[in-house]
């Protein structure tokens, strides 16, 4: 079948008008962390530093005593039911009471939406003009790969989770990648090679796309777990003010840990299918190909990780080193192997 | 360690794998106390007997220890690295050899240490070998325990349930008995495991749930030991062997027929299936413009297979995504070239060759070298040879080395330095048939007139067009050209081991990362206004899964459930 010429060029336009949207909300998110003010807990903490109490120097939010929260629900027949349990993290606000923070927040989350649906319409149309899923090259999966992370951030946003932090850094992120897959991994769509002429193709790299994805997100939250828990051992004080409004390091390390126990074992799938798919086409479920050996370096590393957390001595900090470790394998097995090594994943522009 | 302790630290993945950590590290250095031979002098005689067992145990719990399996697992994944940088003997022998040739000092030293074998290396396998007797050794003991746990009831539940980290209460003029019975029945509906005691504070429900994951994680390291099982029998039953075809020319399946053939341990040649086949047709088409420009885009082998010698052939088209496949056995297609047809006749029109040379790609245009080999027609006569470059589809231009500009044969040409002498064919030494041995030849002077100059002395022949040799040695003849195919023949009953274990290894894992681990008490106790305080309370035995949304629907079930007036204002 031939490439729709017309699909194709709408696919690029979209792409563009994706990341002018992302680089808008990116600014703004900035913005909103440059105007906003410390959460309210972070003003407590302060005014009680200022009354030259110690207490709240000690150590804030990992100090202070652990919030019960009391609700009472009428169970029925006139019974009232008490329920006291832990208090989950109190979120603070990025911006703070600052009323231009707000604005400017609202306005970016409004971008990244609207830069997700040009997003998804520029990776949808890639696909209609090819008539085959939009993720067959590295220009592709790159596109491919920065719309799941976008889209798990908005999903988790949707669903009224605690994520409203995580919009610097995802919008970030994914500008980079895509502007770096728009100026320099870009390729026009084509046919693909015979060795991807498979619906293994499906299989195996929309697994190995949204793994990469929530492989990002999980880096971002513990990167900034580490900034954070050092922040509270009383270094990095001159960013207190926007420490503050950073979730718990507690808080942050959990979603590190939940977003990977989630994907780690889709990864897995991912290179198992890829090893079917390979047994298929090389005559050989595995073989070593560089790919395939990173594959399996970033899997055996997320593994360690998992151990990590687990073991005495090793959990915390130790164990976020090591996700971060792994996810330096995922970029290397991304970019480093295709560009660097030749191996049999080397396809069509990359 | 009490019983209990051990029982769920085993059985209690990330949260108690900490307290068999403990356990294990204390016993050791416990150990290791016992066996220092400083303190006791009285102790010497018993020390070396003692030492060696104490030395055995200890060394066995060292390495069973979770510590040293995340040590492995990061050598592993730091012993691999070599593998995918280096050239590596099991995937391109051939640029092993090149960067021998380039590296003459370091090569011999990178062999010394396995580098260009690494997955098959001492060192690897040392690696692997260790962890999974360290796995083993973790999950044996571990899966015992479980199978235990599961069998036996939930602890009692604590004497103060306002301390656990989600506590749900309500007061009640309700039978104790019968909110119990009913707290009971609702946590075995849901699956709990359950369990109901009294003490001197009233009656109580224990209920744990999600045993599974621990099942997971036990399964997924089980699975693993499946998947290295496998593997050992694919090489030991299975068979891998490589064969270069020419369009016409055909493959049955014999030692001799292979270019390179592997046999597992327990295959003899006996046991190669005795299918044949015969390369009809190799078409390849390719992107004609834009970004792609040359790439391929569908390859197709047409051939003649015949199952077994008596059975009757049947034509097929191999593609890559498509291998042949012959009880188990299959054929890919895994590569493609071509290959000039020429024929060479000596000084007195005696045909010395005629026929396809192989061919090998440099590029994506498929400008590929090769060398047409034509001993003399008696021995001790003069041989011919020619080496050099067949181009698909040549452009000339002046000053330029004659180069191709797309795979597909459009204009074909052929390239070739032309020698006369002795081939050292019958040296005994096995020859590369894509290279000419020239020390024993002279290279002859053939420049044509109108040849491009950056092509050097050497004959530029078109399909059909022949050119005659200097002093009367001879011609050749570029009479056409073929394409050759390359398949990997594949034989690994392993597979049948390997693809299960795989899908269960992930089974397991979606358990044990996806299921929380939980338990649920509730206690009913007699209030000094004659009323029952009902009690439920919650506790995660896996990270971040206090059940809290669970403790609250059992207190407002149960609460609804009674249907007893009570007095408003609970007294939690």
């Amino acid at each position: 079948m031939s490439i729709n010429e017309n699909f194709a060029h709408y696919s690029n336009l979209f792409i563009a008008l994706a990341l002018v949207a992302y680089a808008a909300a990116f600014f703004a998110y900035c913005g909103e962390w440059a105007f906003g003010t410390s959460s309210r807990f972070g003003k407590s903490v302060e005014a009680l530093d200022a009354e030259g109490k110690k207490v709240a120097k000690v150590g804030k939010q990992a100090a202070a005593p652990k919030a019960e929260s009391v609700n009472a629900t009428d169970g029925g027949n006139g019974v009232t039911v008490l329920t006291r349990a832990v208090a989950e993290d109190e979120e603070p606000t990025i911006a703070g009471d600052n009323l231009r923070a707000e604005i400017l927040g609202r306005f970016a989350v409004m971008a990244t939406f609207i830069g997700f649906g040009f997003h998804f319409a520029g990776v949808l149309f890639r696909g209609l003009a090819a008539h085959r899923v939009p993720w067959a090259n590295m220009y592709e999966f790159s596109c491919a790969a920065s719309l799941a992370m976008s889209f798990a951030y908005l999903t988790l946003l949707v669903l009224r989770k605690k994520v409203r932090w995580m919009g610097l850094p995802v919008t970030a992120i994914v500008l980079m990648t895509l502007g770096l897959a728009y100026t320099v991994l870009y390729t026009d769509a084509e046919e693909l090679v015979p060795a991807l002429h498979s619906y293994w193709l499906y299989i195996h790299v929309t697994a190995a796309v949204i793994s990469t994805g929530a492989f990002g997100v999980a880096t971002v939250a513990t990167a900034l777990y580490l900034l954070k828990s050092s922040n509270e051992e009383g270094s990095l004080r001159r960013f207190n003010s926007a420490f503050d409004r950073l979730p718990s390091s507690v808080a942050l390390d959990r979603t590190a840990y939940r977003v990977i126990a989630f994907i780690f074992p889709l990864w897995t799938f991912a290179i198992m299918a890829g090893a079917v798919w390979a047994e298929k086409a090389w005559g050989r479920y595995w073989g070593w190909d560089p790919k395939e050996t990173w594959s399996f370096i970033v899997w055996v590393v997320y593994a360690a990780y998992l151990h990590a957390r687990a073991t005495h001595g090793w959990k915390g900090k130790a164990a976020a080193y090591v996700a971060l470790a792994a996810f330096a394998c995922v970029l290397f097995n991304y970019f480093g192997v295709n560009t660097l090594l030749t191996g049999k994943h080397s396809y069509a522009g990359l | 360690m009490s019983e209990q302790t051990a029982q769920d630290a085993a059985s209690d993945g990330a949260v108690d794998d900490v307290l068999l950590e403990d356990a294990v590290e204390a016993a050791a250095a416990e150990r290791a106390e016992k066996l220092s031979t400083a303190p006791k002098a009285d102790d010497g005689i018993a020390v070396p007997s003692l030492g060696a067992l104490g030395m055995l145990r200890w060394t066995w719990r060292q390495l069973t220890s979770m510590r040293i399996a995340l040590v492995l697992l990061f050598l592993l994944s730091l012993a691999a690295i070599p593998g995918s940088i280096l050239p590596q003997q099991s995937i391109d022998p051939s640029k092993v050899l090149t960067f021998f040739q380039s590296h003459k000092t370091w090569a011999p030293i990178l062999d010394k240490f396995q580098l260009f074998n690494v997955f098959e290396s001492v060192w690897f396998e040392a690696i692997y070998g260790l962890l999974f007797i360290s796995l083993i050794g973790c999950i044996v003991p571990r899966s015992w325990a479980h199978f235990k746990a599961m069998r036996a009831n939930p602890p009692a539940a604590p004497r103060n349930l306002k301390r656990l980290p989600v506590h749900a209460s309500f007061s009640t003029t309700a039978d104790a008995d019968e909110v119990l019975a009913l707290a009971a029945k609702r946590l075995k509906d849901r699956r709990f495991k359950t369990v109901r005691g009294s003490d001197r504070s009233g009656g109580w429900v224990s209920s744990e749930k999600g045993f599974l994951r621990e099942t997971g994680n036990l399964l997924f390291h089980l699975s693993l030991i499946g998947i290295l099982a496998g593997v050992a029998l694919g090489h030991f039953f299975g068979f891998k062997g490589a064969v270069l075809v020419t369009e016409g020319t055909g493959f049955s399946d014999t030692v001799t027929s292979y270019d390179s053939l592997t046999l597992g341990p327990g295959v003899g040649a006996q046991d190669l299936p005795n299918f044949s086949f015969v390369l009809n047709k190799f078409s390849a088409t390719y992107q004609t413009s834009g970004d792609q420009f040359a790439q391929p885009r569908t390859f197709d082998a047409y051939v003649k297979f015949k199952p077994s010698p008596t059975s009757t052939a049947q034509n097929v088209d191999v593609q890559v995504n498509q291998p042949l496949s012959i009880n188990g056995t299959n054929v890919f297609l895994e590569g493609h070239g071509y290959s000039p047809v020429v024929e060479v006749k000596d000084g007195k029109g005696r045909v010395l060759y005629d026929g396809p040379s192989t061919f090998l790609e440099q590029d994506e245009y498929f400008d590929s070298s090769g060398a047409i080999k034509a001993p003399a027609y008696t021995s001790g006569g003069t041989d011919l040879g020619f080496q050099g470059w067949f181009l698909p589809d040549a452009v000339i231009q002046s000053g330029a080395m004659p180069a191709s500009i797309f795979p597909a044969a459009y204009n074909p040409m052929l390239i070739l330095s032309a020698f006369s002498g002795n081939l050292n064919m019958n040296g005994g030494e096995d020859q590369s048939v894509y290279s000419l041995d020239t020390s024993a030849m002279k290279q002859l002077n053939v420049k044509a007139k109108g040849a491009a100059a950056a092509a050097g002395n050497a004959l530029e022949l078109k399909v059909g067009q022949t050119a005659t040799l200097p002093n009367n040695l001879g011609s050749i003849t570029f009479v056409g050209v073929k394409q050759w195919a390359q398949f990997n023949i594949a034989y690994d009953p392993g597979q049948k081991v390997v693809l299960p274990s795989a899908i269960l290894a992930v089974l397991g894992l979606v358990g044990s990362l996806g299921l929380r681990r939980r338990r649920v008490w509730v206690r009913v106790s007699e209030q000094a206004d004659g009323t029952r305080l009902v009690e439920v309370a919650g506790l995660a035995r896996t990270e971040g899964a206090t059940p809290t949304a669970e403790v609250t629907q059992t207190a407002q079930a149960l609460a609804a459930a009674v249907r007893q007036p009570a007095p408003d204002g609970a007294s939690a």
